[in-house]
């Protein structure tokens, strides 16, 4: 048995009166892409602030690679090898996209010699080479999303987190970014993946934890949480209801 | 890259070869050049690089002017001419842990704050240095006259100036090519994003501002031996602050060529075109001011190069 990537017990976060994580516990094993779903506000993207270390818990333990990080810098996560893809794609605007992907080659896990390879690997990835020189700037949300993930994955991380990499892109896109990460998977990074794109989730997932309102509700294979009443209630239903409001 | 460089050293290389060929007032003009254009240079690799704008930074050329001044009155009782080297030397140094001081507070400051906040240390550090009796700043200082005899003062103080320059260019391109420099530019564009990407932000921010402060210090001394004799209000001056931005702005924020470039607008037309008319000065530089900002927002560098740089309000 290898050593989960990822340990979260007790897991924590109150902001005020609101409790947007309370006592979540999930394991990321080596090697698998695990899915975090649930409704808007379920606190899915503050799952990734704590583990990056952008929000101190309030209560509960997180472990990477077995030591205990509870309450680290985004700077210590990162340079231990846990890489985000945020969910509003952030690049800088003011670089281009090859500028973009090597400042994350850079501080990452590479040494100086491999930076321009690592660039190259992530840039090729994620089929955006042709963009190398464009400025990130003006890039359509396709374009954003496949650059904040290869920006992410040229510092040859251990685990990616990638919020939402889907939301807003074409079926083509979708198809093309779902591609993309198993080949990240392949290459041996972890994944842990935020999605509201069923079809993604369902596709690539080994485990997924369903959260709502900020507690577990479900736990396991995608076939074993799609067929979960309380999974269905929760979040299946209050999508249905959306499609059906809008 | 090789191209750059060699045209960079034939650009210094006329620049101090200038005196034997150009009269005293000139020489002065090149001088002041290469003054303001290592000053704008220095600051953009803080206000450029990693966006962090200060509106105050003529507090380390006050402070760079001021430590030789009072060492030379205090140890060597107005003497010590030819320890000019070391005490520029010193001035630079001085600066440089002054900026290490005030940068762990400041520096927390993002944005608009840190640009006020450095306005208010280089008010407050300007205001001290009148007031404590001990450093004579309302009096003023002597610096002794270090110039051999075999030169003109022109030409001294215009080759220390070439030098200092070439200096603040080597430690500005330097600066650009490495990781260091591409950290700032992370900091610059997304703060956040760059802790994410494990950019050492406190420290590259601490770094980045010592490291100006010290060019600064070093040009505020000499331009202190230029004087002869210094007051408060002769180096803690608010339109050195405001210029080193507006070369800045003028030829092409966060680019190597761009503050030379806008230091060398600024110089033709106040010493040459306006020359003698110097109330006009500061009507010309605002008027300047306003037409870039609305015509060429990124500089006299983006009219004629189309590189990627977001028009970008000063800091996150
Ligand atoms: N920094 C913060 N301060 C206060 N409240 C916050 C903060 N961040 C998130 N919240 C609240 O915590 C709850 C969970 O938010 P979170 O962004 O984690 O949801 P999410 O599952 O990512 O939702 P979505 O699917 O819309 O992205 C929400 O009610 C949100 O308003
Ligand atoms: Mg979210």
């Amino acid at each position: 048995m290898t050593e989960p990537v990822l340990e979260i017990r007790g897991l924590t976060k109150r902001f005020r009166g609101l409790v947007a994580l309370d006592h979540v516990d999930f394991t990321v094993p080596e090697g698998t892409i695990c899915g975090l779903i649930g409704p808007n506000g379920a606190g899915k993207s503050t799952m990734f602030n704590l583990v990056t270390g952008f929000l101190p818990p309030s209560e509960g333990e997180i472990r990477f690679r077995g030591t205990p990080v509870t309450g680290w810098s985004p700077q210590q996560a990162g340079r231990s090898g846990v890489a985000r893809a945020f969910q509003i794609a952030r690049p800088f605007p003011g670089l281009t996209v090859r500028q973009n992907v090597r400042i994350g080659a850079l501080f990452g896990r590479s040494g100086p010699r491999d930076v321009e390879a690592a660039t190259d690997t992530a840039l090729a990835l994620l089929g955006i080479e042709d963009l190398a020189d464009r400025p990130a700037e003006g890039l359509t949300v396709g374009h954003l999303r496949r650059l904040e993930v290869a920006r992410a994955l040229a510092a040859r991380p251990v685990l990616l987190l990638a919020d939402e990499p889907c939301a807003g892109l074409n079926p083509a896109e979708t198809d093309a970014m779902i591609a993309a990460l198993r080949r990240i998977r392949d290459g041996g990074v972890t994944i842990w993946l935020v999605e509201h794109d069923m079809r993604a989730v369902m596709g690539l997932c080994d485990r997924i934890l369903v959260i709502s309102a900020g507690r577990a509700i479900a736990e396991g294979t995608p076939g074993e949480v799609a067929a979960n009443p309380a999974v269905i209630a929760a979040y299946l239903g209050s999508e249905e209801q959306e499609a059906h409001g809008a | 890259m090789t191209t750059r460089i060699l045209a960079t050293l034939v650009f210094l290389a006329v620049l101090a070869a200038a005196p034997a060929f150009v009269p005293p007032f000139e020489v002065r003009v090149l001088s002041l050049f290469c003054f303001w254009g290592a000053l704008s240079l220095a600051w953009n690799i803080l206000g450029g690089f990693a966006g962090y704008w200060s509106f105050g930074h003529t507090v380390f050329v006050g402070v760079g002017a001021f430590v030789p001044g009072v060492i030379v009155a205090k140890l060597f009782d107005g003497g010590g001419a030819e320890l000019m080297p070391l005490l520029v030397l010193v001035g630079g140094l001085v600066s440089a842990a002054f900026a290490g001081i005030i940068a762990w507070p400041l520096l927390r400051l993002r944005g608009i704050y840190f640009a006020i906040a450095m306005l208010g240390v280089a008010q407050v550090t300007g205001e001290l240095s009148a007031a404590i009796e001990w450093i004579g700043g309302g009096v003023g200082l002597s610096l002794p006259d270090a110039v051999p005899a075999a030169l003109a003062p022109e030409a001294f103080f215009h080759y220390i100036f070439v030098g200092l320059l070439a200096l603040t260019i080597g430690a500005a391109a330097w600066v650009r090519g490495a990781r260091f420099g591409q950290g700032l530019l992370a900091i610059r564009e997304d703060e956040d994003t760059a802790r994410m990407l494990a950019v050492p932000t406190e420290g590259y921010k601490i770094a980045a501002l010592v490291l100006s402060a010290f060019l600064t210090g070093l040009l505020g001394a000499t331009y202190g031996f230029s004087l002869g004799y210094i007051t408060t209000d002769s180096v803690f001056r608010t339109d050195f602050s405001l210029n080193m931005i507006v070369h800045a702005l003028l030829g092409g924020i966060g680019t190597i060529a761009g503050p030379l470039l806008g230091a060398a607008v600024m110089v033709v037309l106040t010493q040459v075109v306006l020359g003698e008319m110097l109330n006009l000065h500061l009507f010309a530089t605002g008027a300047l001011v306003v037409a870039m900002v609305l015509l060429a927002p990124q500089g006299f560098l983006g009219l004629w190069r189309r590189k990627p740089r977001a028009q970008r309000e000063p800091g996150p």
